[in-house]
């Protein structure tokens, strides 16, 4: 009420607005205990719109958090899924690793061999059926940029033996979020370029020449091709040899010569150079004739499927010998993949224990947000109503004392 | 005899005060009641030799205690109380039909895109497509629901200024009686208080519904006008209000018509609403012209964008059946003639041009949501407001933005020269905010269109199919790294632009990279691009397909090696499930941090909307406090003049006690004299 300069007040009129301000004091009192009682100071968008529309975007916030969490959660489970099918695969692959290496005893009996090889075959199903493994929403755990409902596909009995039905590559994730799958391209096929993982097979009436695994020299050279190589002529130390390729390369990849020869030694053998970007020492005396085959892995499947044809194929103990040689490399090969690829699992769920922790923290920050914004502070508001409270108290009490002064009591 | 008739004349004069004072006590608290008080003068004396001889007294007049200026200030405080009054209480009600929470149509619109992220984790799991379909229809729902408390507090709205113009119309009429009542009795000299009291409280009374100017006639009447000039009420006849709809026919939106009384009865003028002034009507109308509108169009924009933009992105994805996306929720029209275009309508000046409105053929003028291009993003350009399309000449047409007064587009360049279509250059559309109009080269000058694209968006929306298996979450167009890939690029984001439908021809692309050298930063060629340019590769930047909008965008991370290749194909050519793919269902999520409710991200627009309507309530009841306090005090200081203060009148009822016992005793006095003079004479 402002001072008037007025001297007179209608009586009607002072009544009426001092119940016009006992009502508006009986309001705020009113307004604080709904505060009080909801904890929140913004009951309508109206009482403090930017608070509002803060609590508003906080809460946002915090939904979209809990469904990014979600989301990590289902991604993690995959992913950790997949670590753990990784290590299942390379236990596996040991095992192989184990019966490969026992099937070289010399005093191995071919029935005992079969038997190693049987159970290879056996293990290279079980290795096929991890890479398939689908996790809790039937979303293949290998399938990376996307890939048919079972990524592998084989063998398909001519080559190549399996293939990847699906999009090779990683997905980068987002900012609270991983991918969601591993990429089973890189992790269970084979490039030769990266991986040169190549079986030499030796064929031939001699039988005395085994050859060491195929040695990288020039990956950007390596076009990938199988070759075959038959010895021409072995005149003094010089041993000659035809190189057929198939698949005749596309230009511009290097093609092999048709032709190659190499110095021989007793103790070193010889080495031929003349595939692209490989090199292959052979041990033994070449017998004019004897023919070498270098055939690419495609796939980790695929190494096993050789080891067993080798092994299996063996008559000599130098042919098991050869064969079970390349198949251990091809195998090591194999298993450092697995293990690179475990390796990026490891660091996708590294990441999503931080996202996690983020996300907590995130939470705990909106939480805050959407309190400071809408949710009253009790001790402020406490304070207020008792003020309001003693303000009304005042005002009920003046208002009555006031009502008892009126000339009208003195006159009698 | 002298003194007896002295006597007589004071005890009458103080008897008249005493009544006065005792109507006064009578009534105290009788509204409109102006305190009277007997004014007394003293008789002409006698002249005799000795000088004038007092006569006694008299009583002049019962004068009304009151004041010109303050009964007007304080009737206008009143008018402009109510009007903010009324629409600070609307206001407050249209604030609770925007609440926030997790019962806002905010939390059900971000929990309707946050489903897609279950269904992006597990795209072939229909309970997570299930859920992702009850939470667009629960969105859906609300937004419905909203629409429908609009239309309701509008009938309310509707109604309350039907019923107020009813009590303006006859209050006008009392004041018209009263008026001939105060003039009839002004002829006997002596002012008709009471009546004037009445009419002063009347016109107070008439003040709460519309704002009025009062002037005063010589012969007594008062003269009521509103809006400025109109007279509603002139010496002994009353005018009437109306209220009907606006030039155009709106529904939405109502004005004020006056009907003079007399000669002029069958003509209605229409009142200019920001003339009026205070008043209920005036802020009712306020409130239904301005706040209801804003209110109705920032649901509408939230529905029309909202909607528009999930059924697009929706059609750009793959079903598990493998066909494109339906519609989510039913088609948001805002081209309807009569809901969101309208023409004036009589008794306003119709178009002269040959536009035509609502024939249902193709030359309609038609209103559209602008096709995505280079310069315009559609739907997420929109601004929640109406529009009216003035026609200047056959060449030339401006767009006002009615929400900020703008012509529409504004150059940010030069934001002051207003915008100028021409309507005959048809290759060139008129594009505004996110809004296309075709089919205007008909129109001629002074011609005039109204456009409200939002007003009815969210009445009648809904979700439109019901089957899980028919959300579709899966991209059309994927991508692989080359397997012999050695470099380090990982895919960030694939996503689509174009229905499946316009993809052909547009992939596979294939982007071969060439290493960065120590001088020269990576670069790539795309088997699309006959001329095989090398285009700089930056990690994290968009590589867009051909097409309008592009047919797919795509962003790659890490540094290339020579000759890795990234393949974006159709997903239907690959060995690819689609089943398996939810690329489009994070497109979906992505829709959350789309720009679009002027710069605000969708999954905020709500926030930002009640924070719109909040400011509005917000303020409207700061006014109305202010406005009160105003009234309050204006109140204060009338009846300081006009109230009736009981203590004083017990003062006076006992100055004029003891004035008449005095003029009693006066009496006796004279009659003791009398006696005397009596009892000396019979002696």
């Amino acid at each position: 009420m402002t001072a008037t300069t007025f001297s007179r007040l209608g009586t009607s009129n002072a009544y009426n607005s001092t119940i016009a301000n006992l009502q508006s004091r009986q309001n705020s009192l009113s307004n604080l205990q709904e505060s009080l009682s909801s904890g929140k100071k913004i009951n309508t968008p109206s009482d403090d719109p930017t608070g509002s529309a803060q609590a508003e975007r906080a809460l946002n916030r915090l939904s979209r958090i809990a469904t990014d969490q979600r989301a990590l959660e289902a991604q993690r489970n995959s992913i950790s899924h997949a670590e753990s099918t990784l290590g299942d695969i390379t236990s596996t692959l040991q095992d192989v690793r184990d019966l490969v290496a026992s099937a070289g005893n010399a005093s191995f009996s071919n029935a005992e061999r079969k038997t190693v090889t049987d159970q290879v075959t056996g293990l290279r199903q079980r290795i096929l059926d991890l890479a398939n493994t689908k996790d809790s929403n039937g979303q293949p755990l290998f399938a990376a940029l996307g890939s048919a409902l079972a990524p592998f596909a084989g063998p398909a009995g001519v080559a190549p033996d399996y293939t990847f039905k699906g999009l090779a590559g990683t997905a980068v994730g987002g900012t609270y979020s991983i991918a969601a799958a591993m990429d089973g391209d890189s992790a269970f096929m084979l490039q030769p370029t990266r991986d040169a993982a190549y079986t030499v097979g030796v064929n031939g009436a001699s039988g005395s020449m085994v050859t060491d695994t195929v040695v990288k020299v020039d990956s950007n050279l390596i076009n990938g091709s199988a070759y075959g190589i038959k010895i021409t002529g072995f005149v003094g130390n010089t041993v000659s040899y035809a190189i057929t390729e198939t698949p005749a390369p596309t230009p511009p990849a290097t093609t092999a010569p048709a032709t190659g020869s190499a110095t021989w030694s007793a103790t070193q053998g010889f080495t031929i150079k003349d595939m692209p970007g490989l090199s292959l020492k052979v041990n033994g005396t070449p017998t004019v004739g004897d023919t070498l085959t270098v055939d690419p892995n495609t796939s980790i499947f695929g190494t096993l499927d050789n080891a067993v044809k080798g092994i299996g194929a063996a008559t000599t103990s130098n042919q098991t010998n050869q064969a079970v040689t390349q198949a251990l490399q091809n195998i090591d090969i194999s298993m450092a993949r697995i293990s690179a690829i475990r390796g990026q699992a490891g660091d996708l769920l590294n990441r999503a224990d931080s996202i996690t922790s983020t996300n907590d923290k995130r939470t705990i920050e909106q939480t805050a947000n959407k309190s400071r914004a809408e949710d009253v502070d009790m001790i402020q508001a406490v304070s207020d109503f008792q003020k309001q409270q003693t303000g009304y108290q005042a005002a009920l009490q003046s208002y009555a004392q006031v009502q008892k002064l009126s000339l009208f009591t003195y006159i009698s | 005899m002298g003194i007896l008739n002295i006597g007589t004349s004071a005890l009458n004069a103080n008897l008249v005060a005493l009544q006065t004072i005792g109507n006064n006590i009578a009534n105290v608290n009788t509204v409109g009641y102006s305190r009277q008080s007997a004014i007394q003068t003293t008789v002409q004396g006698q002249f005799t030799g000795a000088g004038y001889i007092g006569k006694g007294v008299s009583v002049e007049t019962i004068a009304r205690n009151y004041n010109v200026f303050l009964t007007r200030q304080s009737t206008l405080a009143a008018a402009n109380q109510s009007a903010d009054q009324t629409r600070s209480d609307q206001l407050a009600q249209l604030s609770t039909i925007f609440q926030g929470g997790t019962n806002g149509i905010g939390a059900s619109i971000n929990d309707m895109l946050n489903a897609f992220s279950d269904v992006a984790s597990a795209p072939t799991d229909l309970t997570a497509r299930t859920v992702a379909l009850t939470r667009i229809d629960e969105t859906a729902r609300r937004m419905r629901a909203a629409s429908q408390s609009l239309d309701d507090l509008q009938t309310g709205v509707s109604q309350s200024i039907a019923q107020k113009i009813g009590a303006v119309n006859t209050l006008a009429q009392n004041i018209a009686d009263v008026n001939g009542q105060i003039a009839r009795a002004q002829g006997n000299g002596q002012i008709p208080n009471d009546l004037l009291d009445k009419r002063d409280q009347l016109v107070l009374t008439i003040n709460k519904y519309v704002q009025t100017t009062s002037i005063p006639a010589p012969d007594g009447t008062v003269g009521i006008f509103i809006g400025g000039s109109q007279a509603l009420v002139l010496g002994t006849t009353a005018s009437t209000l109306s209220a009907d709809k606006n030039d155009f026919g709106d529904p939405n939106q109502s004005k004020l018509y006056i009907t003079q009384a007399g000669a002029n009865s069958s003509t209605r003028v229409a009142m200019d609403e920001n003339q009026l002034g205070g008043g209920e009507i005036s802020g009712l109308l306020r409130f239904q012209n301005n706040d209801l509108v804003e209110g109705r169009n920032l649901l509408g924009r939230l529905t029309t964008t909202i909607t528009t933009s999930m059924n697009d992105q929706h059609a750009l994805g793959l079903d598990l059946n493998g066909q494109p996306g339906g519609a989510l929720f039913s088609t948001v029209s805002v081209s309807t003639a009569g809901t969101n275009i309208l023409a004036p309508k009589a008794p306003a000046t119709p178009n002269t041009g040959s536009v035509t409105l609502g024939s249902n053929t193709a030359a309609d003028l038609t209103l559209a949501i602008s096709a995505l291009s280079a310069t315009s993003r559609g739907a997420s350009d929109f601004v929640a407001s109406d529009y009216q399309v003035s026609v200047l000449s056959a060449t030339q047409v401006t767009i006002t933005r009615l929400s900020d007064g703008a012509i529409v587009p504004v150059d940010p360049a030069n934001p002051t020269v207003p915008h100028i279509f021409n309507p005959k250059d048809t290759a060139t559309p008129i594009t505004f905010d996110g809004l296309t109009l075709t089919n205007l080269s008909g129109a001629a000058a002074g011609d005039r269109f109204y456009l409200k694209p939002f007003a009815s968006a969210a009445s009648n929306i809904q979700r439109e199919f019901s089957t899980p298996a028919s959300l579709a979450v899966a991209s059309t167009v994927v991508g692989n790294m080359g397997s012999a890939n050695n470099g380090s690029l990982q895919l960030s984001s694939l996503s689509a632009g174009l229905k499946p439908s316009l993809m052909a021809g547009l992939v596979p692309v294939t982007i071969t990279f060439k290493a960065a050298t120590a001088t020269v930063g990576a670069s790539y060629k795309r088997s699309d691009d006959p001329t095989g340019t090398n285009i700089a590769f930056t990690s994290g930047d968009k590589i867009q397909g051909a097409g309008t909008p592009n047919a797919w965008t795509l962003v790659l991370q890490g540094a290339p090696k020579e000759g890795d290749t990234f393949t974006v194909q159709n997903i239907k050519s690959t060995g690819v499930d689609p089943k398996l793919n939810g690329g489009n269902a994070m497109s979906m999520m992505a829709l959350r941090d789309k720009d679009s409710f002027d710069g605000a991200p969708m999954s905020d627009g709500y926030a930002s909307l009640i924070s719109q309507i909040g400011v509005r309530a917000q303020s409207a009841n700061y006014t109305a406090t202010v406005s009160t306090n105003i009234a309050t005090n204006a109140q204060k200081d009338l009846t300081g003049v006009t109230g009736v203060n009981l203590d004083e009148e017990a003062a006076k009822l006992l100055q004029y006690q003891q004035a008449y016992q005095a003029s009693a005793k006066m009496i006796q006095i004279a009659q003791s004299i009398f006696d005397t003079m009596i009892q000396t004479l019979g002696r």
